[in-house]
């Protein structure tokens, strides 16, 4: 149970800045999750935090203590690998137990943490074999035993499912909400995976380039994106961006245009947009609706159409843009090679300036 | 119809096995004509010879075990046997904690790699390509007690009074010429620990730190237990080698163990037995070979067993 | 038409036939094995005066490294691949090749008349009373020492064992090693026991011990031991670890006014440049003798399944001459065993002369035909005697237990 602050955080390596100046609350109790392509930093970020690579200049402080000076284990925090990094030579109570044995905890003590930490995780059984003789989704449990038993501040865990089978991956991201509302702690997440932070996350941490994009609730992220990234990298499938111009800017009431033709306008703060401005309008798929009475905005050809029964995935391409994603609830009655007609609303819609910021419609 | 279709597939399938078979045995046979020509019909020759009575080069008559006995039980020989026995024991204790402790050492201050650390690699095992005569002569002439470069330095640096002639005394020679030879291999054992430790995933090290492991416990807890089979190959390549140690011996102290057989050694007693030497004696085939037989058996029963137990408490990294 | 091309064949075979006969009669090819390999250029140059005599042979001289010669050759003769002459070594290392029957026989067959009985003793095998090579040079165990050092601090010649004690003390005060002898080549130890046991333990004991009479525990015996103990006081710091190659270099640079070697260390000592002379080693008491140790150093043998025999036996014959011997020592300064040369090189005639009170180079000449050799047990006793881990007494006792266990 902690909260845990960053504060202008950067992390060069050898002359490559890969963190530039994080900063960063985290409450008590939450849990947070690092989401961002491959190469983002978020793994970097919470080694910082763990201790494990040092900072090259900025503050962390967890409870209002600072510990960037501070030893991994003097941290107080646990973290879970992706590889889990289970001592291969030890049984899977030495290896709960090896953290409690360093700090010279007693036998009972040990014992009794062990065991009620194997509990927890239905491990009570296999607690005398080797990490070779355990399936990938009890190695797992092990790995987080393992940082359990320790009774940590914070748990960080670094892409702890990209290794298991999507069934069980559904299904541990599952039992790890429940073990965050059992243990009520603070928790740390990494994943490249936008499903597990959509699904798992008190809070996300958006990240890009070495960034934080944004923070906020899941919702509060797919509802409104600060920024394109962020809107791109949130939800599934991708929202689509439709590219156009300002032909019109007039005291806070604009107008705009579309590469295929279509104009429209809005209206929001004055001079936040000049004329000639390229701007962005996203549209999420299930914001881009077939319009079966032919009123639609955009015509475009059916490339491929995915039934799941309760929703339908069409990939149109049209000549102003390649390729885009529909996503209709139920049903959906077009044949791939089809011409389709689809229309979305100007209010569902997030548009994105020049400098890729978001931009807020003003009634 | 169907039946006959079959056999034929069957066929087919058998001739095509029994081709695999033959291309099999003919990859392997230079290999093992190789194998046989040289390692095991000079050993079954060794044997062969062991049994008889020798003059000189001259097969005599065929004798039994009487060879044997004469090497382990005749006073004459066994006083040098028991005595070149304990040398090598010797030196296969100091060289397990001076050359593979220093190894050990050496890779974990590797592993960590330090500033430089390629050159340091590089330099450790550099005499390790020398080759063993060279190494030998140049630290003869090292430990020298006038000329000797050791003795010279500490003279200079006001040691004077440690200034030995180290091969000249019985008490320094064997442990000059086993840190010697620990100079010249130490090279090797740290290779290989440190390619063992590189092995060893990183998470488990950071988990472990992570743990509040110490970097003492780091080392004996995860990391020795995990270079098991490192350890293992040192450790029987570590016994072969002193148990067979013969150049270092040969060329610093000469076929007789000098000073006063403080540095003989099994293999400069079976030169000496089986090809006597210009001032001790002549060559005698019979109990040369069988002290060579008797070599052979008592290194292969034991590297055999610390083999065996050595690998039963290693551990596959996943 | 087919017969004419079977004599054109025939005439081109028997032609060529005719030819090899031709070169084959022509030279008779002798391989010469050695351990002599700083003597080859001599050795090719005598070699090639006995070609010139005898143009039908040609004999290849070939030195393998000293210290492994006697297993390079034994083990070829064993195989049946050795060389058709050899130079052998004498006493019991000879006896190793020639007691299985590798050697032929020379008495009868090759005139030994300018060789002397004591010389041929060496080469002679004492199973069956045959001589199985002729014997080539006799080396001696002197005492070199530096005439500059001895001007310059004003010493005089010791002659007696006290004198050579008050001589070596005084180089030893002026800050010069008295005697560069060192431990750590066991063997240039039983060297320099050669210049100083002998006169301690008497001129009988040779023969007594050697016929059984005495043993190695006899009083003389230890008592030489301990008077030569004495001598570690006087070798250069550090003298356990001295090898042959340092005393060598210690002797030739000045810094030691003494080293106890053999006549074969002449020619090194030449070539140095050092203004050195030799000597006997000291008397006992005043008027004692003063013997130099000598023995054969070694023969020229012919190996008994050689298939040029005869032609071999010509070049064995040749080496017991006169002019043999006088090459011998012209061209390698040794001390020819032969009779009759003269000995022109003025330190070889000194050698020469101290022969007149000649002992066995006890040892080598009796006591090296079994295991454990006689060198063997005296090189580790005066090894264990120099670094005081055993007493002269128990020294004397180990190489007694061990001489009578090798018999």
């Amino acid at each position: 149970m902690a909260t845990i602050e960053l504060r202008d955080v950067t992390k060069d390596f050898g002359g490559v800045q890969v963190i530039h100046g994080a900063n960063l609350s985290i409450e008590d109790n939450e849990f947070v999750v690092f989401v961002g392509p491959s190469g983002c930093g978020k793994s970097t970020l919470l080694r910082l935090l763990s201790g494990l690579e040092e900072l090259s200049s900025g503050e962390i402080h967890i409870d209002g203590e600072r510990v960037d000076h501070l030893p991994p284990a003097r941290r107080g925090l646990a973290m879970v690998f992706q590889s889990y990094a289970l001592y291969p030579h030890m049984t899977v109570f030495q290896n709960m137990s090896y953290a409690l044995k360093v700090a010279k905890k007693s036998k009972q003590e040990i014992e009794a943490k062990v065991h009620a930490a194997a509990e927890i995780l239905q491990l009570t059984e296999l607690l005398d074999r080797k990490p070779k003789a355990l399936s990938g989704g009890q190695r797992q449990r092990v790995a987080i035993g393992r940082a359990i038993v320790r009774d940590p501040k914070v748990f960080l865990f670094d892409e702890p499912l990209s290794n298991l089978d999507a069934k069980l991956r559904v299904q541990m991201r599952i039992e790890l909400t429940n073990l965050h509302q059992q243990l009520q702690s603070t928790m740390i997440y990494v994943t490249h995976d936008q499903v597990e932070a959509m699904t798992m996350a008190d809070k996300i941490v958006v990240m890009r380039n070495g960034h934080i994009e944004q923070v906020g609730a899941p919702l509060e992220l797919f509802n409104k994106p600060v920024n394109k990234f962020v809107a791109g990298f949130i939800g599934s499938p991708a929202m689509n961006f439709f590219q156009g111009k300002i032909i019109s800017a007039n005291e806070g009431a604009y107008e705009a245009q579309l590469d295929n033709g279509a104009q429209f306008k809005f209206k929001t703060k004055a001079g936040l947009l000049n004329a000639e401005d390229k701007i962005d309008l996203g549209v999420r798929p299930e914001d881009l609706q077939p319009n079966q009475d032919g009123s639609g905005k955009i015509v475009g050809k059916a490339t491929a159409v995915e039934r799941l029964g309760a929703q339908t995935y069409v990939y149109l391409s049209s000549p102003i843009k390649e390729s885009m994603i529909i996503h209709h609830a139920g049903d959906l009655d077009v044949q791939s090679g089809e011409e389709i007609e689809v229309s979305f609303n100007l209010e569902s819609c997030h548009l994105f300036g020049p400098d890729e910021q978001r931009i807020e419609f003003d009634g | 119809m169907a039946q006959a279709i079959d056999t034929t597939y069957e066929n087919a399938v058998a001739r095509r096995r029994n081709l695999r078979k033959l291309w099999l045995a003919f990859l392997l046979f230079p290999a093992m004509a190789i194998l046989l020509t040289f390692v095991f019909l000079p050993m079954a020759s060794a044997v062969w010879y062991s049994v008889y009575d020798w003059d000189g080069l001259v097969r005599g008559e065929f004798v039994g075990l009487a060879n044997f006995q004469e090497v382990l039980f005749d006073a004459r020989n066994n006083k040098f046997l028991i005595n070149a026995f304990f040398n090598n024991v010797k030196v296969f204790i100091a060289l397990m904690i001076v050359q593979n402790g220093l190894a050990l050492t050496l890779a974990l201050l590797l592993a960590r790699e330090p500033k430089g650390y390629r050159f340091y690699q590089i330099a450790f095992f550099l005499p390790v390509i020398l080759s063993t005569v060279i190494i030998g002569f140049q630290w003869k002439l090292f430990l020298n007690p006038i000329f000797g470069l050791v003795n010279t330095l500490l003279r200079n640096v006001g040691l004077g009074d440690w200034a030995m002639p180290w091969l000249g005394l019985p008490e320094t020679a064997l442990g000059s010429m086993i840190l010697v030879n620990a100079w010249h291999w130490v090279g090797f054992p740290t290779l290989v620990f440190l390619a063992a430790i590189h092995r060893i995933p990183k998470d488990l090290i950071e988990a472990a730190r992570l743990d509040g492991a110490s970097e003492w416990m780091i080392a004996r807890d995860i990391i020795w237990p995990l270079m098991a089979p490192a350890v293992t190959i040192i450790v029987v390549l570590t016994f072969i080698g002193s148990f067979n140690w013969f150049e270092i011996p040969y060329i610093m102290g000469g076929l007789e163990g000098a000073p006063a057989y403080s540095t003989d050694m099994l293999g400069l007693l079976f030169y000496r037995t089986a090809f006597g030497s210009v001032s001790a004696g002549n060559s005698d085939f019979g109990t040369g070979s069988a002290l060579a037989v008797l070599i052979f058996i008592f290194i292969f029963t034991f590297s055999t067993i610390a083999t065996r137990y050595l690998t039963s408490r290693e551990v596959e990294l996943s | 038409m087919k017969s004419l091309r079977k004599i054109a064949s025939m005439a081109v075979l028997s032609t060529a036939t005719f030819a090899y006969a031709g070169t084959a009669l022509a030279q008779t090819e002798l391989d010469f094995w050695s351990w002599r390999q700083e003597d080859v250029k001599a050795y090719n140059e005598i070699i090639a005066a006995f070609e010139e005599q005898n143009p039908d042979i040609k004999v290849t001289f070939t030195a393998h490294e000293a210290t492994s010669y006697n297993t390079i050759l034994t083990t070829a003769l064993a195989g049946g691949a050795g060389p058709d002459i050899m130079h052998t070594r004498s006493y019991g290392s000879l006896e190793a090749i020639a007691a299985p029957g590798y050697l032929e026989p020379l008495d009868g067959k090759i005139d030994l008349s300018a060789l002397s009985a004591d010389e041929l003793l060496g080469t002679t095998l004492r199973a069956d009373g045959h001589v199985y090579a002729v014997p080539f040079a006799s080396q001696t165990i002197v005492v070199f020492y530096n005439k500059d050092l001895f001007e310059q601090h004003d010493v005089a010649l010791p002659e007696t064992w006290d004198e050579f004690l008050a001589a070596s003390q005084k180089f030893k005060d002026a800050g010069v090693i008295p005697l560069a002898n060192g431990l750590a080549d066991a063997w240039t130890m039983e060297i320099m026991s050669g210049a100083f046991l002998p006169n301690f333990y008497g001129k009988d004991f040779f023969g007594e011990v050697t016929s059984g009479a005495t043993d190695f525990e006899d009083e003389r015996f230890v008592n030489a031991l301990e008077k030569f103990a004495a001598l570690k006081d006087y070798m250069p710091q550090g003298y356990e670890g001295v090898d042959y190659a340092t005393m060598k270099q210690l002797f030739s640079a000045g810094q030691a006014a003494m080293f106890v070697g053999g006549s074969f260390d002449i020619p090194t000592f030449v070539s140095s440049g050092v203004n050195f002379d030799i000597m006997q080693g000291p008397a006992a008491e005043e008027g004692g003798p003063r013997m130099v140790a000598t023995w054969l150093d070694g023969g020229y043998g012919v190996n008994a399944a050689s298939e040029n025999k005869e032609a071999a036996l010509k070049f064995i014959q040749f080496t017991a001459t006169q002019p043999f011997a006088q090459m011998l020592t012209d061209k390698l300064a040794n001390v020819p065993a032969v009779d009759g040369a003269d000995i022109s090189d003025p330190m070889l005639a000194k050698v020469s002369d101290f022969h007149a009170e000649a002992t066995p180079y006890i040892m080598l000449v009796a006591f090296r035909f079994n295991t454990p050799t006689g060198s063997t047990l005296l090189q580790n006793g005066l090894q264990e005697l120099f670094t005081g881990k055993k007493t002269a007494a128990e020294v004397a006792a180990d190489i007694s237990a061990g001489i009578k266990s090798a018999e």
